[in-house]
């Protein structure tokens, strides 16, 4: 829990700050490399703190002003609604972010296995 | 196995990085575009509100900019460097995306961006010396330090703003298709206007004109493409007395033997979907007792709207119009004294000339018993994702060769082994004719104005408050002898190349005639009175004719009635023809879906309204009268045959219904207009039921046609399509499938200006916006808005406005 929230806010952060979208990925990374527990527990940490937040974040935007050009974009994107707009975010946002977390943690694996021997 | 495990779960996180980072064909980057921080949703309505203040570095004073209730800008600055500054800041604050396109499309650069799929249109701008042009001209902009100051600080304030952003505030465009805005240019400014040019005067039907007389003849030609067809009134009144003694005209060479064209030749796009109306009446026509001016020009019709509304107000200047997103000035508008606005003038200022080289190397070419060296122009097209191509074009001193005789052409209507020849590939200062007109107050002015002004050629109709009108036919014409350039030209010939120009005093033009009104709609410009040579294809008659017997029945006319006019929807080529073709029918023996079909026909009051099923029965019933009437004189050694003006067709069908043209020459009979008219009607209705079932709902207008407002970079979701449009290419309100009316204007001349306008999309540029398309109803319903021209900065307006400041930085 702790964890997710720590990855949130550093994402939070990072993401006003700057226009990249990877900290997603970069943020859970770390995040698995350095504190990771279990495989499981990684991806999870990395798939709800950037699901979260881009959740949280793309609802903020889609009630204050971009609804519409979500809907054009959902339109482009061939899904019928705005709102499933911010379920793909979530979606790839989690899906990266978990993903990346996951890759951290068998990476640090691999070197505690080491230290161990 | 942990090793195992490690190398698959970074792999993976490789590949879903690799995923959603990049394009993918053109898919977009969905990890950028969806980031709710940076991605598409940070292009929403709260972003483009305009700030309070801003400064800005490079403004010499302070701006006032009052944004109305349609995000209108009216602009005010305190000299003329900070107004075209301000005025590309706001350009680029709503239309960035749209106008670095524009540019890009011109300059043949789009596959650097979007993909291979758009090399082979990359190539042919390129072949066509667009981009040579444009650098050309962009030389010159510096030759003339006014209108380098003006394009200079017109650039500085597009940077301005390009400046100000962060990948999170590019317009959508940019993140979807994943590239960033460049640095805007002089350069980019010249391909905008070059770009424009080759609209409004590259159609040509040279290629397959010369085809067409090799295979049908030199008689067919001149009697389906005749220099002044029937029904024709031209646009300079006829018998207007010339005020000018005619220069010496060049003697066509001795006949030599002609080029004959290639097989696939395929006709260019014709006039017959491209079109505008202006028109001014006199006081003594209207209520106020001052002139009204009016203008709509129709343009292929896209989101964002190719014209941005704009006020213009420095010391010694206050103007209102539309502006080409890229190019300083106002296109088409009004001042508080005078008001002007252009049609296409659709002469000719494009030849094609055969060029003979000496060997296979094309080295050098044949020009007056000499061999030339060609000049080679090394084209490098950047494609994403594939590399740079080079292509080597050649120019002789007509122009470049655009397709060579063992390719295969880019496109239909661009001749082998040919050079092209075209006006506005020398060097012209339109800008300053803009600049000149943007000022103008009294007639003079306005002859300055057309004094500079070169290409595209375009049809100005002006009025001013001291009560004159007038029509100018302007451009640069060559001076040619009759008929010179319908067909291929001979390149290794002096004799065949244009010999100087028209002197621009003689151009075709009127002013305050004594029936009251000028007008223009793309027709003839002149009758057989006129000295020169011009060209021989314009549009069809309809539009011309039916704005000419409205002004002439009325008289006492207000603003309304001119808005009302621009919406209307009369097709006088089906008021013309049905008469005569109905009692035909009427005995054609028909079965019961035809019958209901003509009935439809026998009720209709010629107006193409869009829950209406006659028009679309008549469109069908048209096509196939011309398909039998000229396809079957198709000879082998042609693919396509160009169909004539609807003028030709229409004198055929009403005073020579025994013409050789309407006899099938597939069938041993002999048929007249009466068969082909009855065979036509039949072929229409079955056509219909095919394509629309059963006689009802789907048969409306504005459902089968309809019309696309496509989104400029063509991504679906972004634009407005089947839209439920009234009106035909041939009725003044000209809306098309995908082209219509882009922006109807109706000034009201006198102490106080009054004006309305409309356009079918909106002021903002981004697709999150309300204000990207808010207009397109009030559009389609015929309205237009009255526009706020401002006196001060101070003046109330009505509805939600708001106010920025710019200031420079200190």
């Amino acid at each position: 829990m702790i964890g997710i929230i720590g990855c949130l806010v550093v994402l939070l952060v990072l993401h006003l700050i700057t226009p990249l979208w990877w900290w997603v990925m970069a943020v859970p990374f770390l995040y698995g490399l350095v504190f990771g527990r279990s495989a499981w527990r990684s991806f999870r940490t990395g798939a709800f703190s950037a699901g979260l937040l881009w959740l949280g974040a793309a609802i903020y935007f889609h009630v204050t002003g971009s609804a519409l050009i979500a809907r054009r974009v959902a339109v482009m994107m061939k899904l019928g609604s705005s709102w499933l707009m911010v379920a793909a975010a979530v979606t790839i946002a989690a899906l990266a972010a978990g993903v990346a977390g996951l890759a951290g943690y068998s990476l640090r694996a691999l070197f505690q296995q080491k230290r161990k021997r | 196995m942990k090793i195992l495990r490690a190398v698959l779960a970074i792999t993976l996180a490789v590949v879903v990085f690799w995923g959603l980072n990049g394009r993918h064909g053109l898919f977009p980057p969905l990890g950028k575009l969806l980031n709710p921080f940076a991605g598409f949703w940070r292009n929403g309505s709260r972003e483009a509100k305009p700030p309070e203040s801003l400064t800005l570095p490079g403004l010499r004073d302070t701006v006032d900019i009052i944004w109305d209730a349609r995000h209108v800008p009216h602009i005010f600055a305190r000299n003329e460097h900070d107004l075209y500054f301000a005025q590309g800041y706001v350009v680029a604050r709503d239309r960035l995306w749209q106008m670095e396109f524009q540019a890009l499309y011109s300059a043949g650069r789009l596959s650097e961006f979007v993909g291979p799929a758009l090399v082979q249109q990359d190539r042919l701008q390129r072949r066509l010396g667009l981009v040579w042009s444009a650098e050309k001209m962009a030389r010159a902009f510096q030759n003339d330090p006014l209108i380098s100051e003006v394009v200079g600080a017109y650039r500085d304030g597009v940077n301005a703003y390009l400046h100000s952003l962060s990948p999170q505030d590019y317009p959508v465009e940019y993140k979807i298709l994943d590239y960033a805005p460049e640095p805007w240019t002089e350069l980019k400014t010249a391909l905008l206007m070059k770009s424009v040019a080759w609209t409004l005067s590259g159609r040509n039907q040279d290629l397959v004109m010369t085809r067409t007389r090799a295979i049908l003849g030199q008689e067919f030609v001149d009697s389906l493409f005749p220099d002044l067809p029937p029904f024709l009134e031209p646009v300079i009144p006829r018998g207007t007395a010339w005020d000018f003694r005619p220069v010496p005209l060049p003697q066509p060479p001795a006949a030599a033997a002609a080029s004959s064209g290639q097989n696939d030749a395929g006709p260019g796009e014709g006039p017959q979907g491209l079109g505008s109306n202006n028109w001014a009446v006199s006081g003594k026509m209207t209520r106020s007792g001052f002139p009204i001016l009016c203008n709509d020009p129709h343009l292929d019709l896209t989101l964002p709207s190719i014209w941005y509304e704009v006020q213009l107000s420095a010391p010694g200047l206050n103007v209102y119009g539309v502006t080409f997103t890229g190019a300083p000035g106002v296109v088409i508008g009004f001042n508080g004294r005078a008001a002007w606005g252009v049609t296409a003038a659709l002469s000719d200022v494009l030849d094609w000339f055969e060029v003979k080289f000496k060997d296979k190397d094309r080295r050098e070419y044949l020009y007056d018993g000499k061999w030339r060296p060609v000049e080679v122009r090394e084209e490098k097209i950047k494609v994403r994702g594939v590399g740079t191509s080079t292509d080597r074009v050649l120019y002789t001193h007509h122009g470049p060769v655009v397709c060579f005789e063992d390719e295969k052409p880019l496109a239909g209507w661009v001749p082998r082994g040919a050079a092209l020849r075209w006006g506005p590939h020398d060097v012209s200062n339109e800008l300053l004719s803009l600049y000149r007109l943007n000022r103008a107050s009294h007639y003079q002015d306005f002859l300055e104005a057309m004094k500079s002004f070169s290409f595209p050629a375009l049809n100005f109709v002006y009025a001013d408050a001291q009560g004159d009108i007038a029509l100018w036919h302007s451009g640069r014409f060559p001076l040619r002898w009759k008929g010179q350039g319908r067909y291929i030209l001979d390149g290794s010939k002096p004799a065949d190349e244009w010999q100087g120009w028209v002197p621009w005093e003689h151009n075709p033009h009127v002013k305050n005639p004594e029936r009251g009104f000028v007008s223009s709609a793309n027709q003839q410009p002149v009758d057989e009175t006129y000295p020169y040579y011009l060209g021989w294809e314009y549009g069809p008659f309809e539009r011309g004719r039916r704005i000419n017997e409205s002004l002439s029945a009325g008289k006492d006319f207000a603003p309304e009635d001119m808005i009302r006019m621009q919406a209307d929807n009369l097709n006088l080529r089906a008021r013309l023809l049905l008469p005569r073709l109905l009692p035909i029918l009427r005995q054609a023996g028909l079965e019961a879906e035809e019958r209901a079909c003509l009935e439809a026909l026998e009720k209709w009051d010629c107006q193409e309204r869009a829950d209406s099923a006659a028009p679309l029965i008549f469109d069908f019933l048209w096509n196939a009268l011309n398909e039998k009437t000229w396809n079957d004189e198709l000879k082998p050694g042609m693919d396509v045959l160009y169909w004539p003006l609807s003028n030709v067709f229409l004198d055929l069908a009403l005073n020579h219904p025994d013409s050789p043209f309407f006899d099938d020459k597939k069938t041993p009979a002999v048929e007249a207009f009466a068969d082909i008219a009855r065979s036509a009607f039949k072929t229409a209705c079955r056509r219909l039921a095919e394509k629309y079932g059963r006689f009802g709902q789907a048969w409306q207008w504005g459902r089968a046609r309809g019309t696309d407002i496509r989104h400029l970079g063509r991504l679906p979701g972004f634009g407005r399509e089947r839209l439920f449009t009234p009106g035909d290419t041939c009725t003044i309100n000209a809306i098309g499938r995908t082209h219509g009316p882009s922006w109807r204007m109706v000034v009201a001349l006198g102490p106080e200006v009054k004006a309305w306008g409309i356009y079918p999309g909106g002021e903002s540029g981004n697709p999150g916006s309300r204000f990207y398309d808010n207009a397109v109803e009030d559009w389609l319903a015929g309205r237009a808005y009255e526009l706020q021209f401002m006196s001060s900065p101070g003046q109330a307006l009505p509805g939600r406005t708001s106010k920025t400041e710019l200031r420079g930085e200190k």
